[in-house]
């Protein structure tokens, strides 16, 4: 093949030199005075320059690039028709001519006759390599490597053919017809190769009819002049390379014929076709479509207007019911139809699975309800975990619908469902975004409702630490001055966390607030501890899921009776260091958390509890997340480990007891994320004077 | 979490296996808000392998709390680990619930 294509280039210029090498000889075999000054070529030098001619065209087509543009079948007709059309108007026109000519000028007939042979037979010549090469196209079109393989042997036995005329004259010798005969079995072979006309709209079939018609016409033409001249005693030379001519002629034939017959016998299954292209099409369409569908009422009218139209259903509708509110679509059809065959569906226990009726009138059931309709698809849209709706699609006539149709459709609601799931699972995305950005508001807004600044005094220190394990928390403190002298705290811890848990910090903040109004000392009505603690209950179990509870810690601090009153309610014990007994203990006091009765019994569950403090003494203050920190071997830190590290730091400034105690946590815990909310109080009472 | 049913005439005893919390916390209290439950004189709740309690479990039994006592149901607790009891301990649930060391005394309740 290699040594073909360095031939290639050499192909054109050869056969047009070989031309005029052929009008030469044939002109002087024709005129007998040139030929006594010139000589008469012999009958292989024509025939050699004949067949140099032959080859070199047909290699010269062989290497042109494929003509066939995608699917462009018609034009690629229409193209060797238009040149190959024109040269068999020249040659008719010519032929006219010649007999015109040779009735005027008899003397010089001989010459114009060979003049014009020549002349055909180079266009006769053309117009085979081109119709070989156009029907190669053809051939080759979604062909097999194994077809490829054939047609080169087909072109090889060609090649060999063409040598036949050289070697054994006039004559065909016995022994070549097999090979001939091989070639135009060959030839027959590839001719059926017309998988393209598959591919052609019915318009198109009849175009490429009409087209194939005209070919083989100029055909014809061709071959009644090669055939009237062959006896013409005028002819000079030797007739051109007859296997040759006559092989590729035959197989250009044939192949036209077969896909002139094929072409004929699919025009009337044409429709078919072009509805199965309709459907593919329509399918490409929807795909694209639906993906640009921005709801899910978008995606569900493309799904319904495609399936109507492509199914050609004489009517439809699609029941949405099962999405609740979402309005359903309906293409002529009524509701008693609709509700008819549901009923009926819904009775089989039919009425969401694929189901397929090509018989209405003749199915018991259906045949009752007297529908104007033959033909019956039920498609539902489900997904693995989800059933979004059921299509239904009727037709009046009977076999409406086919297989195909079925698993048609069942892309086509595979892709919807799919388009719907998407859709919702973008907007839950952004319903996720939507959450986080809230959640991150009220993280601001819990923040601000923890106090910043502090009834600063001489008299007493205070720090605080507070790390929420979430956005939000259900830990809480808060201070409040009451007097120059008397100070309010409270700590607490809302079972549960996150958003829920917030909500109630917030509420406690309210009742820790509006209860303290209560406390008026200078009337001889402090408030007690133990009573603030029943109130809150009170007001909580009107607004407290009943699996929820509070703990909380609540103390007032009076700086002239140096001494503190508090009670707990189910919350951490407090942890105590006294300066006098150099002590380090936890206050042991009974309380139930609030929210766990909520009746007037619950005051009973409470008990006050006075102490009076020193300077020097400490008092830390936390929530449940502080004891019960793990480590990666998930021992918690416990209540000990915090008691042992304030008898070490006691005599420390709050700040810093404050960060020993988050630094020994944080050691302890050796950087897991905090499992609950921490918060931390550390008060130490100092020995100053009040600012008066 | 697992939770073990044993159930004679008029006792339901629910051996508690692993930790308490949140997700956890949902199935028991599935358990305990069958009506058939209510059924029973007592109900004991084992908590040998009981290793933790969070306020979400703790919620659980807070919440059927009431139920069990205006339908007559004795709730017991029995086997419970110091870590544990010490977390019903400073929430003052020990006071409102009856928590025993052993078995034979929760039977005997």
């Amino acid at each position: 093949m290699a040594f073909l294509r360095k031939l290639t280039p050499m192909a054109l210029p050869v056969a047009v030199l070989s031309w005029l090498g052929l009008l030469v000889c044939m002109l002087l075999r024709a005129s007998p005075s040139a030929a006594a000054q010139w000589g008469t070529p012999p009958d292989w030098l024509i025939l050699t320059v004949q067949a140099l001619f032959a080859a070199g065209l047909f290699l010269h087509e062989r290497s042109r690039p494929d003509r066939l543009r995608g699917t462009e079948f018609v034009a690629l007709m229409r193209q060797l028709l238009v040149w190959p059309g024109a040269l068999a108007a020249v040659c008719v026109v010519l032929h006219l001519a010649e007999r015109l000519l040779a009735s005027y000028v008899p003397a010089r007939s001989a010459v114009l006759l060979n003049a014009f042979y020549v002349i055909n037979l180079g266009l006769f010549v053309y117009f085979l390599a081109r119709t070989c090469y156009t029907w190669r196209s053809l051939v080759f079109f979604r062909a097999q490597p194994r077809t490829r393989q054939e047609w080169r042997w087909f072109e090889i036995l060609l090649g060999v053919a063409l040598m036949f005329r050289l070697l054994s004259g006039d004559s065909i010798p016995w022994v070549v017809l097999p090979v001939l005969l091989a070639l135009a079995g060959l030839g027959v072979y590839l001719s059926a190769h017309q998988q393209w006309i598959a591919y052609l709209n019915r318009r198109q079939k009849w175009e490429v009819v009409f087209l194939q018609l005209a070919i083989l016409g100029v055909m014809a033409v061709f071959v009644v002049y090669f055939l009237s001249l062959q006896r013409d005693p005028q002819l000079a030379g030797p007739l051109a390379q007859h296997a040759f001519l006559v092989l590729t002629s035959f197989f250009a034939g044939f192949y036209a014929v077969m896909g002139f017959l094929v072409t004929l016998f699919n025009l009337p299954t044409a429709g078919v076709f072009e509805q199965k292209r309709e459907e593919i099409l329509s399918m490409q369409r929807l795909s694209q479509l639906i993906q640009k569908g921005q709801s899910e009422k978008e995606v569900y009218s493309l799904l319904f207007d495609s399936a109507v139209q492509t199914m050609e259903a004489d009517a439809a509708w699609l029941d949405l019911g099962s999405e609740g509110s979402a309005p359903s679509l309906a293409f002529q059809v009524d509701t008693e139809t609709r509700e008819g065959i549901c009923r009926l569906l819904a009775d089989y226990n039919i009425g969401h699975i694929e189901y397929l009726n090509n018989d209405l009138p003749n199915s018991a059931g259906f045949r009752a309800l007297e529908l104007p309709y033959g033909s019956l698809i039920v498609m539902p849209l489900r997904s693995s975990k989800h059933h979004y709706g059921t299509l239904y699609l009727l037709k009046e006539t009977r076999q409406g619908f086919d297989r195909e149709n079925l698993s048609l459709l069942h892309i086509f609601t595979s892709q919807t469902v799919l388009s719907i799931e998407n859709l919702r699972l973008l907007e839950e995305s952004l319903q996720t975004e939507r959450v986080k950005e809230e959640l991150k508001i009220a993280s601001i807004v819990q923040e601000s409702l923890i106090p910043k600044t502090l009834p600063a005094d001489s008299w007493f220190e205070i720090r605080w630490h507070s790390l929420p394990a979430r956005e939000v928390g259900g830990d809480f403190y808060d201070f409040l001055q009451l007097s120059a002298s008397r100070i309010a705290i409270i700590i607490g811890d809302v079972s549960g966390k996150g958003t829920t848990a917030a909500f109630h910090v917030a509420q406690m903040k309210g009742i820790f607030h509006s209860l303290m109004l209560l406390d008026q000392p200078a009337k001889g009505q402090p408030l007690q501890p133990s009573k603030f603690m029943a109130m809150a209950n009170q007001a909580l179990s009107h607004c407290l899921e009943r699996s929820s509870f509070i703990t909380a810690s609540f103390y007032i601090v009076d700086y002239k009776e140096r001494g503190f009153a508090f009670a707990r309610a189910g919350h951490c014990h407090t942890l105590y260091y006294n300066a006098i007994t150099e002590e380090t203990f936890y206050f042991q006091t009974e309380g139930l958390g609030l929210g766990i009765i909520r009746d007037a019994s619950y005051e009973k569950r409470i008990k006050n509890m006075y102490y009076d403090y020193n300077p020097g003494d400490v008092m830390v203050m936390y929530t449940d997340g502080i004891v019960e920190a793990r480590n990666a071997q998930d021992e918690e830190y416990g209540e000990d480990r915090l008691r042992k590290l304030l008898e070490r730091s006691h005599y420390l400034e709050a700040e810093e007891i404050k960060q020993s105690i988050i630094r020994d946590l944080e050691q302890f815990s050796r950087g897991l994320p905090p499992f609950d909310d921490q918060t931390l109080l550390v008060i130490k009472f100092k020995n100053a004077q009040p600012v008066a | 979490m697992k939770i073990a049913h044993h159930a004679t005439d008029d006792t339901l005893t629910l051996s508690l296996d692993g930790e308490l919390d949140a997700s956890s916390s949902v199935s028991l209290d599935t358990e305990l808000t069958k009506p058939e439950v209510l059924n029973y004189r007592k109900v004991m709740i084992d908590c040998q392998r009981l290793n933790y309690i969070s306020s979400a479990g703790l919620g659980v039994f807070i919440s059927h709390l009431q139920r069990f006592q205006d339908a007559g149901v004795k709730l017991v607790f029995f086997n419970m680990q110091d870590k544990v009891h010490n977390v019903f301990e400073i929430l003052g649930l020990d006071s409102l619930m009856t928590i025993v060391p052993t078995q034979q005394e929760a039977t005997a309740v």
